[in-house]
């Protein structure tokens, strides 16, 4: 009887953590066509995530960048570079690169980038610190839970608008007054009911 | 349930299984998924249950944890991103859709540079911002997988090139010759390039001939104008205007042209909030029971050959009551012999003196030529010209001609039509059987045809091209009142087509042109100054604002009124069974392979995926004839078997066909769905039938038994049949004198709950009214919220089950008796119950409630136990049996609204009230820091809807539109006893007869 109950409680534990998407997803960290750095471009070279995720702000999708946002900088820097063939290749041949998707939700759930940088929650709350990165991997479960557990609770989350894009931000010291000031201001009310994403 | 709670209403019924009350009929609402559930498998794939179960044990045994790493997803950006697109946000463009003589304005929504659904033009005056079925599904057709793809030579697949060399050959021997041997056959237009095109042809080709020809036209109302006005004028309604309305076989809030206007001005004019409010009284005078039938007032069911009977009666009794119609003497007829009730004559006369300058006759297009005169000259002579009707001389056009056509068949006949162009069309199918056209093409040593689909005329031609669609080519229309709108492409032809314009440039002048750049050199003489800019600002709107043509007030020719009327009075009324034949859901038969259309239930008997021979219950039993038996219709020679339907109140000794089905081998949907009308069919109106049972039955699937909201005790004999009030209505004198909307209907106490509702906090708070008076009964609704919601077509099988998808679904009711029913119309779809009965039933919670008033589905949650569905009592609740998803063709899943969910098998769907244009208009409101407007958000029925009969929006804002109407006297809900509180109300129905007739159809 007893090693029944330690089995059944081994095989539930088991696929609660092994099948949640903590265990599945996170660390995910697929090889690109081109070993794009991260840690190259915005950690050392320090651009904004929005010069090439364009529509981040605008829109539901932040947008990976077209080839000519590359090529903006890479007609002039690293011309002739091996890593860089395939996005000349593309720009000369007008055929489109095909990233590898990162961060991804099940189709019937819709998420909004818009909404969330507009209430001042970071890049990096989601995408982890993406400064640090070479190459791109999902550092959280992006679960619903997860997503309840903000939604339930912004307050550790929501950064100045300056911030936003800030990697390694640490909330300050009075970071529950400030975010009780700007929940009343901009009228934030993350909703926890069904329809917000689930459509 | 006590006596005291017992609501009264009217005895509603449905079907005449339910009036009969049949045992199988009992057992059909007695079960909501009707026996046979679990044995579908088998049907499916020749598996039993067991087999099934034991193939899918065995595979996931062996799929071990391969499957455990996620698919790979990709993300393909642009190479260039274009100025205005921004990934994820949808464009809408500005285009119109050609579709007979008019020219319907649209905008399109425009996802990832696909178009995705189609909605009207608010500015526009064609469709000013509402569509109608054929609008909303005309985007499936871009997307037909069964569209021709290439261009075929003798049944082999060619280049453009090929067959541009060839018709350059043929240019420069008709340039010799003056275009002798040439003929091109055309459909309908209304177009200025096309127009222009059509003139550069004739100025090449002198000799050659240019024919347009299609079967659902307008030639015998602009023959009956000309005959008494002197020239081809197109009369336009105002009926917003009117007080009394006549309808002498024109089904004009469905299908003739101009519907959505008409429909529109008709409502317009039944919106009654107030016991002070007026509202206009329309008398329908039909043969078949129609939509706009159903919405008169009072009706007359008369034979095709007894309404130019009626019509002279009807000028006969004005004139004695004192009208002028010129100096027009109305030749007598005996009434009697007309089957024509005198006193229905009168009062209609009386009304109509009463309400001179107020009132409109409108006549169909079915009408001889006769009657569009007399009904002009009526028109004028009671002073409506100019005020409900105004007539303009049409620009840009090539109308049908029957007459054209003739001589055009006669040369093909005779071999003088050495080349034939069928630019657009199906005419082996449409032109009237008698002409014999398929063997005329054998006259014809080269034929040509230009067309979306291998149809039947295709078969029989040496060069088929394949059609590019209105959404993936250039062009230009011009509406029913003049307006002039340009077509623009949203995306690049699927297949590398040509459009109608591009092929006739190229006929006219054997040069290669591009649709854009033929456009331009239109739009160059309209545009006279600064023409990039104008131009520019022309493709934003969609059209030129003010463009209309000006009205004209003609005048009636006494003597050309006289010969219509003496020519009506001697036609001969007492043939044994006349035909007449209708456009259906899928028009003329042009939208046979669009599954939408085809699934769509009819709008009065809601048969789907079928057409019938329907008669009405006396002619049927005179003839010994059931619904669902087998008949041969013989005329003339020709001869056609079809199934029987027995349509209540349509006019006896009538046949009913719908034009459009029968088709062969045109594509998967359209293929032997139905029998060919057109068989029967002769270039004079009606024909007398002969009808002959033989032996089988039919297999019929109909849903005007589903969704029975019941009211019936099963099994308690000593139970009285329970009437449910579900559909109110009431006369407008009973509604002006006690404000109740029904006769008798006892209070309902206020009753608990025992479950928690959510908070309500949230500003906004959703609710939605439909106006029964407003609903014509159209479908615009069903199908644009299948556009919109990614509804999958189940098909006939599935539909007979019970298990069609829609979301939202038009009931239709009968009262009265068998002879001369009234019919009632009411759309149904979630109600979002505050107290919903299908929210605690679910086991894992799947369906819960949110605090803007919602009903919420979470698909990926439910397990498919359907006892919401059970639990519901409206039966909105749609289950997929099946995964409709797997079986979608690539191109039609491009048509997919990427906002919302694609549902797989074993999961509940409802409506959700557009969940997706609430979140997105909630977030760009969030975005520009603003509140979300009471009446910003438009769920896609109400967007479609011609008559704005649903309206949508924020209950909490008392500004907005629905709040206004749901504190309208009208206002009830649906099985309020139940005390579900649903946000979903009606506005119940009013009618307005005369006070000296009946309130009854009669016939």
């Amino acid at each position: 009887m007893l090693a029944l109950g330690f089995l059944l409680t081994g095989a539930v534990g088991g696929i609660w953590y092994y099948g949640s998407p903590k265990y599945t997803d996170v660390g995910y960290r697929p090889e690109q066509p081109v070993p794009y750095s991260h840690k190259l471009h915005v950690g050392d070279l320090g651009m904004d995530c929005r010069y090439c995720h364009t529509t981040v702000e605008r829109s539901a999708k932040a947008n990976i960048p077209p080839t000519a946002t590359c090529m903006n900088c890479h007609t002039l820097v690293r011309p002739t570079s091996e890593a860089l063939a395939p996005i000349r290749a593309s720009f000369a041949e007008n055929k489109p690169m095909e990233w590898i998707r990162v961060h991804d939700l099940p189709d019937f759930a819709y998420f909004s980038h818009s909404s969330h940088i507009r209430v001042g929650v970071g890049c990096e709350s989601c995408h982890g610190n993406v400064a640090q990165m070479e190459i791109v991997q999902q550092t959280e479960p992006l679960s619903m839970g997860w997503c309840l557990d903000c939604h339930r609770n912004p307050d550790q989350h929501l950064r100045p608008m300056s911030e936003i894009t800030t990697m390694g931000w640490v909330p300050p010291d009075n970071q529950a007054e400030f975010a009780a000031r700007v929940k009343a201001e901009k009228n934030i009310n993350p909703p926890e009911d069904c329809s917000a994403c689930h459509r | 349930m006590n006596d005291d709670l017992k609501p009264q209403s009217k005895d509603y019924w449905r079907s005449l299984d339910e009036l009969a009350d049949t045992p199988q009929f009992r057992e059909f609402l007695h079960r909501e998924f009707p026996k046979g559930t679990g044995e579908e498998l088998a049907d499916k794939n020749n598996w039993s249950r067991r087999n099934f179960l034991t193939l899918m044990g065995a595979s996931l045994a062996m799929a071990g944890l391969a499957s455990c790493r996620r698919p790979i997803e990709k993300i393909v950006p642009h190479v260039v991103l274009p100025e205005v697109y921004e990934p994820g946000t949808p464009i809408h463009y500005a285009t119109s859709m050609p579709f007979g003589l008019d020219s319907y304005g649209l905008l399109v929504k425009s996802n990832d540079g696909r178009p995705t659904k189609i909605e009207g033009n608010p500015e526009h005056p064609s469709t000013i911002g509402r569509a109608d079925i054929w609008i909303q599904a005309a985007i499936l057709g871009l997307y037909d997988p069964d569209r021709a793809k290439n261009i075929t030579h003798s049944g082999k697949e060619v280049a453009w090139d090929d067959f541009v060399a060839d018709w350059s050959t043929q240019f420069t021997k008709f340039s010799a010759n003056r275009g002798q041997g040439l003929a091109v056959m055309s459909e309908q237009f209304s177009s200025p390039t096309l127009a222009r095109l059509k003139e550069e042809f004739m100025e090449a080709f002198p000799s050659a001939q240019f024919v347009s020809y299609e079967p659902v036209n307008d030639e015998t109302i602009y023959d009956g104008i000309e005959a008494v006005a002197g020239a081809r004028l197109q009369p336009l309604h105002s009926l917003h205007l009117a007080k009394v309305i006549l309808s002498i076989d024109s089904d004009f809030v469905f299908s003739e042209t101009g519907h959505i206007v008409d429909a529109m001005g008709f409502a317009d004019g039944r919106r009654v909030h107030s016991q002070q409010d007026e509202m206009n009284r329309l008398y329908a005078v039909e043969s078949a029971y129609t939509l706009t039938g159903s919405k008169a007032d009072h009706r007359l069911a008369l034979k095709p050959s007894q309404v130019g009977g009626f019509v002279l009666a009807l000028a006969r009794e004005l004139s004695s009551q004192g009208l002028s119609i010129g100096r027009f003497d109305a030749p007598s007829a005996n009434t009697a012999d007309t089957g024509i009730d005198q006193k229905f004559v009168n009062v209609l006369a009386k009304d109509l003196l009463a309400s001179k300058g107020q009132n409109v006759i409108l006549a169909g297009r079915r009408q001889p030529a006769e009657v569009h005169s007399l009904v002009f000259a009526l028109n004028e002579a009671l002073g409506n010209v100019g005020q409900t009707v105004t007539y303009i001389a049409p620009l840009d056009r090539s109308e049908s001609s029957t007459t054209g056509l003739e001589k055009l068949v006669a040369d093909m006949k005779s071999g003088a039509v050495e080349t034939l162009v069928v630019l657009g069309g199906n005419p082996v199918y449409t032109v009237p059987v008698e002409f014999g056209f398929a063997d005329a093409l054998k006259g014809v040593a080269n034929k040509i045809q230009l067309s979306s689909h291998h149809d039947e005329t295709s078969a029989l031609v040496d060069w088929h091209l394949h059609q590019s669609h209105f959404l993936e080519s250039w062009g230009d229309g011009r509406s029913l009142d003049g307006t002039v709108s340009v077509i623009q492409p949203l995306i690049d032809p699927l297949y590398a087509s040509v459009s109608d314009v591009e092929l006739l440039a190229l006929v006219a002048s054997g040069k290669i042109v591009k649709g854009y750049d033929a456009v331009r050199e239109t739009w160059n003489s309209f545009i006279t100054s600064d023409f990039e800019n104008q131009w520019r600002k022309i493709l934003h709107d969609g059209f030129v604002p003010k463009s209309a043509i000006g009205i004209i007030t003609p005048k009636t020719n006494a003597s050309s009124l006289a010969a219509s009327a003496r020519s009506l009075a001697s036609v001969e009324t007492g043939r044994e069974l006349e035909l007449v034949l209708l456009p259906s859901n899928l028009y003329d038969g042009r939208y046979a392979n669009n599954g939408w259309l085809q699934e769509l239930p009819e709008p009065i008997n809601k048969f789907t995926w079928d057409n019938f021979a329907q008669f009405s219950f006396r002619t049927a039993q005179r003839l010994g004839v059931a619904t669902g038996d087998l008949v041969k219709l013989e005329i003339a020679g020709r001869s056609i078997n079809i199934p029987a339907w027995i349509t209540p109140g349509q006019a006896n000794d009538t046949i009913v066909i719908a034009l459009g089905y029968g088709r062969k081998n045109v594509g998967s949907v359209a293929n032997d769905v139905g029998s060919n009308a057109y068989l029967l069919t002769s270039a004079k109106n009606s024909g007398v039938a002969s009808v002959t049972k033989i032996p089988g039955t039919h297999f019929i699937a109909q849903t005007q038994e589903h969704g029975t909201m019941g009211g019936f005790e099963l099994g308690d004999p000593l139970q009285e049949k329970q009437k449910r009030p579900i559909l109110r209505e009431n006369t407008l004198s009973k509604f002006r004198e006690n404000g109740l909307l029904f006769p008798l209907h006892p209070e309902i106490p206020t009753q608990q709950s025992i479950y928690t509702e959510p908070a309500y906090t949230s500003d906004l708070q959703w609710g939605m009214t439909i106006d029964l008076n407003a609903c014509v009964g159209c479908g615009a609704c069903v199908v644009a919220c299948q556009s919109e919601n990614n509804i999958p077509v189940v098909g006939k099988e599935q539909v007979s089950k019970g298990r069609e998808m829609h979301w939202i679904r038009v009931d239709r009711y009968y009262s009265g008796d068998l002879d001369t029913p009234e019919i009632a119309l009411q759309p149904v779809t979630c109600q979002h119950c505050e107290n919903a009965p299908c929210e605690p039933v679910c086991p894992v919670g799947a369906t819960v409630h949110d605090d803007q008033g919602l009903n919420v589905m979470i698909y990926n949650r439910c397990v498919g136990t359907r006892y919401c569905s059970n639990n519901c009592p409206y039966k909105v609740r749609r289950f997929n049996f099946f995964n409709y998803a797997l079986e979608i063709p690539e191109t039609v899943q491009m048509q997919k609204n990427p906002d919302v969910t694609v549902r797989s098998r074993g999961v509940m769907e409802k409506c959700t009230f557009c969940i997706q244009r609430i979140e997105v208009t909630r977030l760009k409101a969030k975005l520009e820091t603003r509140n979300v407007g009471g009446d910003e958000v438009h769920t896609a029925c109400q967007q479609a809807c011609p008559t704005d009969a649903i309206v949508f929006g924020n209950i909490k804002d008392p500004n907005s539109n629905v709040a206004r109407l749901k504190k309208s006297p009208r206002n009830y809900q649906l099985l309020e006893e139940l005390n579900t509180k649903p946000r979903l109300t009606y506005l119940g129905l009013l009618r307005n007869p005369h006070p000296e007739l009946e309130m009854s159809t009669e016939s």
